[in-house]
């Protein structure tokens, strides 16, 4: 079970599209919606010593202003959460350097290409399993 | 021991074995002329033996002597005796070519002394002969090999130099003296400083080489001053010339014009970087292109399905409205594509020549009314006379964007403030366009700040696009664009139009 999910995701149709795939699926109860990178890591750092308030999943985004996916992976590493919250990213870039420095980061469990349908959540919590 | 002189002497009268010892081993051989009367001509048998006759054998001596020399040298050698007998002070001393036997050449020096009777009248000529046919054949065949050696040496393709141990000139070629419009003056100065100042450290390492390896050639590529000014590249060869101690006293230096094969292969690394510029902007383009439409696709996919299961009415609307939203997004991203395509088409266009200031004044006017919406201050500094070659449809677009960016990202704490200059900086007219807005995180951005699709802060109209289409024009005009910012403080972007016609 997924309590707590953040959606990092800068485009607001495509942010409330996974909003509402992922509460058609059993396994998640509370979506959480980041414009970018920055409001996200600030609500993270305000709960990382209170492992209840913490998110159990992060779908993120890479292409973002302000901060973008790869900003807010590096500045996850730097945090000191008192849980580990794996993240998945979510994306359009079929680019194979993306993919390869995606999973680089000891954070990211899984790497998913848009479109977001019921399959891909369905995937994602085998996955996570 | 004057007494064993006087002895030889005495000798030599008694026992004819001495004297023919002294001229067999010493000479090629000996004449005696009889200068009265008949003329008569004795000569040792050493001296046919030499011009290849055996002295024993039957053989007619008055034709043999005609053959040996010829008419020209047989006259001149008449006069000269002549010469001898009628001045006490002439000495016979004469090189003459003659014939032997079987028609080969030798070469023979004669020294001969003309006899007096008592009278003082000449009557005999005793001459003396040294074969110097191996001399003289050396002698033709150094000559041979230094018109040989000269003619390479002053070759037209070719620079020949030599320095002394210091560097300095101690012989040039012809060829290299025309080339570089010099003469004779720079024997003595030194190579060093003819060449151009940033290539002496090279050089002065390859002359190095010279003296730690002097057996092998070192090669470098110099640049040096034309007669014309212009500066050409020469590929050089440089040996260390080793005196009989192997102490290295010269340098040896074979060069010749690179300038075109060092101006192309320059022209080539260009064309290469500016291929491979190009292509990994378009492979950019591809994954933002696919990342753009694939995103859009996606989301209608996704909201047609919502729209198809929606339980009421009010669901449905939400999803049309979303499913609107989403194909106007679309049409502006293939819109967006459109004009990048456009942008990015390096098509020949034409450049004009547009007054800087009046440009700027103009795009000023169009955008009157946010200026005076956002109470925008603008200083315009650029002097009258300034004027850019440019596209003008590109100048154009780079104003409109980097003027509406001042606007769009001014600060919300102090009045916005808008600095235009220009100056002139090499080939290039520099305009600088300065705001006292929001400002760019650069240590975050620096690699981002001109890329497709970024945009750096939370605002909800950023396409991230304008800056990558300007810096495209300006790079299209040959131009560069440069950017300083601190967040808080603002932002000056520079923009560089080449000159350059």
């Amino acid at each position: 079970m997924f309590d707590l999910v953040y959606v990092i995701e800068d485009d607001f149709i495509t942010s409330k599209i996974t909003e509402l795939y992922l509460q058609q699926h059993g396994a998640f109860k509370r979506v959480q919606k980041y414009k970018n990178g920055q409001p996200a890591l600030d609500a993270l750092h305000r709960a990382s010593d209170q492992p209840a308030k913490l998110p159990d999943l992060i779908l993120l985004d890479l292409n973002m202003p302000v901060m973008d996916g790869w900003e807010f992976l590096d500045a996850l590493s730097a945090e000191h959460l008192a849980k580990p919250v794996p993240v998945c990213v979510l994306t359009s870039s079929i680019n194979p350097d993306d993919i390869k420095r995606a999973n680089s980061y000891s954070a990211v469990q899984g790497y998913f290409i848009k479109p977001m349908d019921a399959h891909l959540v369905d995937e994602m919590v085998q996955l996570l399993a | 021991m004057s007494y064993l002189g006087e002895e030889l002497r005495a000798l030599q009268a008694s026992d004819e074995t001495v004297f023919d010892f002294i001229q067999e081993s010493t000479l090629a051989g000996l004449w005696y002329w009889n200068l009265a009367g008949e003329e008569e001509k004795w000569a040792t048998p050493k001296f046919w033996r030499t011009l290849g006759y055996e002295p024993d054998a039957q053989f007619n001596q008055a034709a043999a002597w005609r053959a040996a020399i010829s008419p020209d040298e047989e006259v001149a050698t008449a006069e000269y005796v002549a010469a001898c007998i009628a001045d006490h002070s002439y000495s016979f001393d004469q090189v003459v070519q003659a014939t032997c036997h079987d028609g080969s050449k030798v070469w023979l020096h004669c020294w001969g002394l003309v006899l007096r009777n008592s009278l003082g009248q000449a009557y005999r000529l005793l001459g003396v002969l040294v074969d110097i046919t191996r001399q003289r054949n050396e002698e033709i065949s150094a000559q041979e090999v230094a018109s040989h050696y000269g003619a390479i040496l002053g070759n037209q393709s070719v620079y020949i130099i030599r320095t002394d141990a210091q560097g300095n000139y101690t012989y040039v070629n012809d060829f290299f003296y025309e080339r570089f419009g010099l003469d004779s003056k720079i024997i003595g100065t030194s190579s060093l400083m003819s060449i151009i100042e940033e290539d002496r450290p090279k050089c002065l390492v390859t002359v190095g080489l010279c003296f730690t390896e002097p057996n092998v050639p070192h090669q470098v590529i110099l640049r040096k001053p034309y007669h014309d000014h212009s500066v050409k590249s020469n590929h050089w060869e440089f040996k260390g010339i080793l005196d009989g101690n192997g102490e290295v006293v010269g340098i040896q230096c074979v060069g010749y014009d690179v300038t075109l094969l060092v101006d192309n292969l320059e022209r080539s690394k260009q064309l290469l970087a500016l291929t491979n510029q190009q292509n990994a902007r378009l492979q950019n383009f591809a994954y933002i292109i696919s990342h753009n439409i694939r995103s859009h696709s996606a989301n209608l996919t996704a909201l047609v399905k919502f729209l198809q299961n929606a339980t009421d009415e009010t669901q449905a609307a939400m999803f049309l409205d979303m499913l609107k939203t989403s194909t106007d997004k679309l049409a502006e991203t293939i819109i967006n594509l459109n004009e990048i395509v456009t942008a990015n088409s390096m098509g020949v266009q034409p450049k004009e020549m547009r007054g800087l200031r009046q440009e700027v004044s103009r795009t000023l006017e169009a955008m009157n009314v946010l200026i005076h919406e956002s109470q925008l201050t603008v200083n315009l500094n650029i002097p009258e006379e300034v004027t850019v070659q440019v596209v003008p449809a590109y100048l154009d677009s780079i104003l409109l964007n980097l003027l509406s960016n001042a606007i769009k990202y001014r600060s919300a704490n102090v009045a916005p403030q808008l600095t235009l200059d220009s100056y002139r900086d090499g080939d290039y007219t520099v305009l600088t366009v300065a705001d006292n807005g929001r400002g760019i995180d650069m240590a975050r951005n620096q690699n981002k700040i001109f890329g497709m699709y970024k945009t750096f802060h939370d605002n909800e109209d950023a396409r991230g696009l304008g800056l990558f289409i300007i810096k495209n024009q300006i790079e299209a005009m040959n131009g560069k664009i440069e950017v300083a910012s601190e967040v808080g403080v603002g932002t000056t972007f520079k923009v560089y139009f080449s000159e350059i016609v």
